[in-house]
């Protein structure tokens, strides 16, 4: 019975092509906006770590001066300073792993003179970075603890750079230069997907950076600091003097430019945030941290959620695209509906013949998914262009400084949206034949007979 | 085989109720070829709707085959349709765009018979009706009586307790009514049970038994008085 229903589906299907073909559109249509905006909320809202993003906290502590302004959401909260960053490293706990991190920036060189200099921009960190954060290595390894005190000139590249300058050969032991400075290459890292550059706290952008370099060398070769940061009054000369790539007045100034993180399993959490409770008490001691004590260790979930909830315009745009798609469906009812009725002659001699309700809703059913896998490989077509157009729109918005690499993950398809996509239009295309299909076997067969 | 037993069919609407049969009591056995006769809108369609399952009823009961058919399931219905009887239409009924073999597959389809079974039956019911060999043809290739006959094969391949025909020959000539109703009584004349329902008083004396329907009421004649009955009509 199954074959016969599908081959009176097919038949059914190229009986009135024009009828099909516009069903399957409204449903392409529909569907292809809707994934493409679900693609992009699917992929900006996907955790990096996730299998352990709620035990990764972001620290902030509240140092500034007592005439500052409220900050309206801990996301907004200063990073963290120096000193800070220096003394929390010291206070181990077992089983917690603290890392930090800041971009600086430099001409980066290789001996291949065909290859010309680049500007480029490096994340300088700690050893702990490789192993909370877990970047895949395709050739060495990251720093260990012991070459990073001894303020060793090493370097993990990114793989893109390793094809870039060396052709993808493995340039472990290789050499690179930072302005004046040769660093050795310990380490290459692969294609490392991360849907938000989480650790520095830029989450609209995917890419990681190319270069990594022990903050070790970096302090005491003056690498600076890129982009800004948060410098009290007090310190505004301090910041100033920054500005000039002069990192030693910063050390100890109550300017936070590091963004501290620490991996910290559950049951330790409550001890881990007392240990910092009573480090800023101690340090208040001192004269520090003169406002209230605040401080907020937040996960990566929650800091994620913070920035998805914030994309007005994405947020915005699903409620139209949903709108759109079920606009689409109205359409596809409306289309089914006047395809199924003028069958009900037919249909109704088929009932007269013997065809069950649940026959007939069969054929009917098989012809819809048949119709929902069209506009559902239509839609993913649709929604594969609609992703590129967005993506040159955000290329354009941005004046073109974002790289593609930058944004392209936010804007690919992978198999989990083309499958939802899939299931989508089936289902939903199901949902819209409900009342044409119902309709249909619900015409009173003796109704049809008589008529010419 | 056929037994109504106080039969009603009432048609409601907000304003109106019309009583489309009243109070019928029937009973056609085994073999007979019975014609039923009445004027436009006396309620013959109801009758062979409700006979032929395609209707249910309000009041009374109707045993087919020993069986009640009050009240059983739409499902049911189907089921006793397709295995029980086979539909003859004035308008024929055939799908257009399917070949004979497949018009007359359909029935036997719902049965879920194989697929050698299957072909026996409709070479079977072809042959019977004279058009085994244009089974691959299109209905719009044939004449009204050849299409006709076709439907005759459709009803007859399921070997069904009783064949009903609502006016089969309306729509065909004389000399293909003529054809058609020698097929019938061919058919008959084998032991397949038939009640047809006709305008034409010459066919309708050819049935053994004659129903007059009359504003939804049932007179059940037998031959012997049918001939002068509808003779005087």
């Amino acid at each position: 019975m199954f074959s016969y229903n599908f081959h009176l589906a097919l038949k059914s299907l190229k009986e009135r092509p024009a009828l099909t073909l516009l069903t399957i559109l409204a449903i392409a249509t529909g569907l292809g906006l809707y994934t493409t905006v679900k693609t992009m909320s699917y992929q900006s809202g996907q955790v990096p770590l996730a299998h352990k993003s709620k035990n990764v906290f972001l620290l902030q502590m509240d140092n500034r001066e007592v005439t500052a302004d409220a900050v309206e959401h801990q996301a907004r909260m200063v990073d963290t300073t120096y000193k800070d960053t220096l003394n929390l490293m010291q206070m181990e706990m077992p089983g917690v792993k603290q890392t930090f991190n800041w971009s600086t920036y430099g001409i980066l060189n290789v001996e291949d003179e065909n290859i010309n200099p680049l500007r480029t921009f490096a994340a300088v960190t700690n050893s702990a970075f490789f192993t909370m954060f877990e970047p895949p290595f395709l050739h060495g390894n990251g720093w260990d603890k012991a070459t990073e005190e001894s303020g060793e000139a090493v370097i993990v590249i990114s793989k893109l750079m390793n094809d870039k300058l060396f052709g993808g050969r493995n340039s472990v032991g290789e050499s690179v230069r930072i302005n004046t400075h040769v660093l050795k290459i310990i380490g290459v890292l692969d294609t490392w997907h991360l849907t938000h550059k989480f650790y520095d706290r830029s989450f609209s952008r995917a890419r990681p950076d190319n270069f990594f370099i022990p903050y070790s060398f970096a302090m005491q070769n003056g690498l600076p600091r890129r982009a800004g940061f948060d410098c009290w009054a007090a310190n505004a000369d301090i910041a100033r003097s920054f500005r000039t790539e002069n990192t030693e007045r910063l050390i100890n100034s109550e300017c936070a430019w590091v963004t501290f993180w620490a991996e910290v399993p559950e049951e330790k959490f409550a001890d881990y945030r007392q240990q910092i409770i009573s480090y800023m008490e101690s340090e208040r001691a001192l004269g520090r941290f003169p406002r209230e004590l605040v401080m907020y260790l937040t996960n990566l979930n929650d800091q994620l959620a913070y920035v998805h909830g914030r994309n007005q315009f994405l947020n915005t745009f699903s409620v139209l695209a949903t709108l759109f798609f079920a606009v689409c469906l109205l359409n596809a009812v409306g289309i089914l509906l006047a395809k199924f009725m003028r069958r009900k002659k037919e249909v109704s001699l088929r009932r007269a013949l013997g065809a069950k309700k649940k026959t007939i809703i069969m054929q009917h059913l098989l012809e819809v998914i048949i119709i929902g896998f069209l506009g559902g490989v239509l839609g993913i077509v649709i929604s594969y262009f609609g992703l590129q157009g967005m993506m040159s729109i955000r290329l354009y918005s941005s004046d073109y400084t974002v790289r593609v690499e930058d944004v392209l993950p936010y804007f690919q398809l992978n198999w989990t949206m083309i499958g939802h996509a899939f299931l989508t239009g089936i289902i939903c295309t199901i949902v819209a034949s409900i009342y044409p299909i119902w309709r249909l076997c619900n015409v009173p067969p003796a109704s049809q007979l008589k008529s010419q | 085989m056929l037994r109504m037993e106080n039969v009603s069919k009432i048609y409601r609407t907000d304003l109106v109720e019309t009583h489309a049969l009243r109070k019928v009591d029937l009973h056609i056995k085994s073999g007979e070829f019975v014609s039923v006769t009445g004027p436009s809108g006396s309620g013959k369609t109801t009758f062979l709707n409700l006979a032929g399952a395609l209707e249910t009823f309000e009041e009374g009961d109707y045993f087919l085959d020993g069986h009640n058919v009050k009240g059983l399931s739409d499902d049911k219905l189907s089921e006793i349709r397709n295995q029980k009887i086979g539909f003859i239409f004035q308008s024929f009924n055939l799908l257009p765009d399917l070949p004979l073999f497949d018009n007359v597959d359909v029935p036997l389809r719902y049965r879920g018979m194989s697929a050698k079974e299957r072909k026996e039956r409709i070479e079977h019911a072809l042959e019977t009706v004279g058009l085994a060999s244009r089974m691959q043809h299109l209905p719009t290739q044939l004449s009204g009586g050849q299409q006709q006959r076709v439907a005759i094969a459709r009803a007859i391949a399921g070997d069904p307790l009783f064949l009903l025909a609502d006016e089969p020959t309306g729509n065909l000539d004389s000399l293909m009514a003529q054809q058609v109703m020698e097929l019938l009584e061919d058919i008959n004349s084998k032991g397949t049970t038939i009640i047809m329902v006709t305008h034409d008083d010459q066919l309708a004396r050819r049935a053994h038994r004659n129903i007059q329907i009359f504003d939804g009421q049932v007179s059940d004649i037998e031959k012997s008085v049918a001939d002068d009955v509808i003779r005087s009509a």
